[in-house]
């Protein structure tokens, strides 16, 4: 009951008696200080050099980097490959995040409910989350593989394939496999945190509803849901954010491929920046997937402050 | 499959039974069914989708070694030994690996929470000019993408010759966990309220005062919590360790893993014992303060 001690008391009016503590700006800035100076050098100087090496022909090994304006832009926008890879990502994230979403609310609402041994199945269930993604990846990169691999022993010993299927070699089976192994990894994220918000919910809701003659469907459509909505706005665009920067599944299982099937933004630009030695042009890549996380990033702080004004 | 067939009994006599009642009891009963009926079925299809790949692995990882993976596969183990472990021991330097991922972990956390723990404090405690904008800069930080900044400081670091650098790969995943320290301890102490602070206040205490003696000993679930993430967060990490440490000896966990993978020879039952080693210490540290990391997971996103 951990949850409940930790969000329940935090609503009453924190807003209201905070202005009684007195102002202190040099003892503010003075402690936001050490945290504020690490954050410039390592996200704010990088950020920087980013945006510069976009706008230049710069080349890993070459002495000087001469300035090209938009040309790495205007090339990576007419290039197939980057829309493809944009397509990617966006069905990779819509998929992953609204499977996630299904199921997470569905685990959440399950562990809501009294049952014997909760707090262990609580525990279980948040497993492939706190798993090292590398270990998640080769656990289902040896499920999946056509040389002794499980999916295909199971498949072909029940008579549903004759010989192996290629799940990472075959342009929409490995997207979907990849999908799986994203959603693995992330639906406890929102089991737990939907839970949390669950327990938010007053039970009172719940009898008033009973009262009124509303079946379990009824319960949930018009209690659950209106109480849940905020956090599953909060989760659901945290996630979204998360996955749309996802690298490490994608290139371990496919590096993009075949072809380019799995590439997304991420691999694309490893795969230019590093591998291609094209710097500039590679980071062009990333930062053209910034409008849309400013978009999403803009709406989350929304969601977050509504729900502080209202708490 | 037992289950679900289990389920499927159940569902169908329940609907049967019921069709000709409609009195309120018979109702109840039926929806005590329908809950019972859809909750074995997301536990068993949960279950079985979390637990059957870890499963997998420790199989994997404790039957004996073989050359080739295409022959046999039972999904019961045959035999348990621990030829897998000492073939990879002996083969790679994977305890180093581990001491080393244990090391740049704990270098980058305990920095983290420190600066963090300041950091939110003041963010979420003081008052003064231009404090919503630097919050919300810090929210950024914690969202920026990774895949943006890794070329970038990979070309920093480079430079300084701080690849293959303990102190390098140190500051790049500060870049990750000083803003998450500082976001959930923000949302973790924005939850206590302030009036036993006012009241030191009143009594003669120093704002310094107040916050080590009354405010952290009341956040400490929450510094815990921060402490277990950033620390899995470290642990797990995969790009930055893969881009910057390619010195065997120097090498962390992530990339040490890759080395055992991208050779000509698939070895999964070494690879799964490696990956079995690697997943250990983060999930007992999940279990152990298990009441920690929901509580602290909760605060940092459900009440932002």
């Amino acid at each position: 009951m951990a949850l409940r001690t930790t969000t329940v008391p935090a609503v009453p009016a924190v807003p209201a008696r905070r202005l009684r503590l007195p102002r202190d700006a040099a003892l503010g800035y003075a402690m936001l200080a050490p945290a504020g100076l690490l954050l410039v050098v390592l996200v704010g100087y990088p950020m920087i050099v980013a945006f510069t090496m976009s706008l230049q022909r710069k080349l890993i090994g070459a002495p000087v980097a001469p300035f090209i304006g938009l040309d790495n832009y205007v090339t990576v926008l007419s290039d197939p490959t980057f829309w493809i890879a944009m397509r990617n990502v966006l069905v990779f994230a819509g998929v992953s995040v609204g499977v996630k979403l299904v199921l997470g609310t569905a685990v959440a609402l399950t562990l809501n409910e009294a049952m014997p041994m909760r707090g262990v199945i609580r525990s279980i269930v948040i497993i492939p989350w706190a798993l090292p993604t590398l270990v998640t990846v080769l656990i289902w990169m040896w499920m999946y593989s056509d040389i002794g691999g499980v999916f295909n022993h199971i498949l072909m010993g029940v008579g549903a394939i004759d010989e192996p299927l290629l799940f990472l070699g075959h342009p929409v089976l490995a997207m979907v496999s990849v999908i799986i192994v994203n959603i693995w990894r992330g639906f406890p994220f929102f089991s737990v945190t939907l839970l949390a918000g669950l327990q938010t919910i007053g039970a009172e809701l719940y009898d008033a509803a009973k009262v009124d003659g509303a079946g379990i469907w009824a319960r949930f459509r018009h209690v659950t849901l209106p109480g849940l909505a905020p956090v599953m706005a909060v989760v659901t665009l945290l996630s979204t954010i998360f996955t749309l920067n996802d690298f490490a599944i994608i290139w371990l299982l496919t590096r993009g491929g075949p072809g380019n099937a799995t590439d997304v933004l991420s691999t694309l630009t490893y795969k230019v920046a590093i591998r291609g030695l094209e710097l500039g042009k590679g980071v062009a890549i990333s930062v053209l997937m910034l409008p849309l996380l400013l978009v999403l990033i803009v709406l989350l702080t929304r969601f977050i402050n509504k729900r502080e004004e209202t708490a | 499959m037992n289950q679900v067939a289990h389920v499927d009994a159940t569902g169908r006599a329940v609907r049967a039974s019921t069709r000709p009642v409609t009195s309120v009891p018979s109702s109840l009963r039926r929806e005590r069914t329908i809950k019972l009926v859809l909750r074995s079925l997301v536990l068993g299809f949960t279950g079985i989708v979390v637990l059957f790949p870890l499963y997998w692995m420790l199989v994997t990882a404790f039957d004996p070694p073989t050359l080739s993976y295409s022959a046999k596969i039972s999904l019961v183990p045959t035999k348990l030994t621990f030829a897998a472990f000492a073939q990879l021991l002996r083969e790679y330097p994977f305890i180093t690996w581990m001491w080393n991922t244990l090391f740049v972990g704990l270098a980058s956390t305990l920095a983290a929470v420190v600066v963090g723990t300041l950091s939110a404090y003041s963010l979420s405690r003081m008052r003064y000019p231009g404090r919503g904008v630097l919050s919300g800069l810090f929210f950024l930080a914690y969202l920026f993408p990774s895949t943006l900044l890794i070329v970038p400081v990979f070309v920093i670091l480079s430079s300084l010759n701080l690849t293959d650098n303990y102190f390098g790969l140190v500051a790049s995943y500060m870049i990750f966990t000083v803003p998450f320290c500082t976001w959930m301890l923000k949302a973790y102490l924005a939850g206590i309220p302030p009036e036993l602070e006012e009241a030191a206040l009143v009594d003669g205490a120093t704002r310094i005062q107040a916050m080590l003696k009354i405010i952290l000993p009341l956040a400490a679930p929450g510094v815990a919590a921060a402490t277990i993430f950033a620390f899995t967060l470290s642990w797990n990490e995969y790009l930055y360790a893969f881009m910057l440490m390619t010195d065997s000896d120097k090498m962390t966990l992530s990339p040490g893993m890759t080395k055992l993978v991208f050779g000509d020879i698939f070895l999964w039952g070494m690879i799964m014992a490696g990956a079995t080693m690697m997943s250990l210490p983060v999930l007992v540290l999940y279990f152990i303060a298990q009441r920690f990391v929901v509580s602290g997971l909760t605060a940092g996103s459900v009440k932002g």
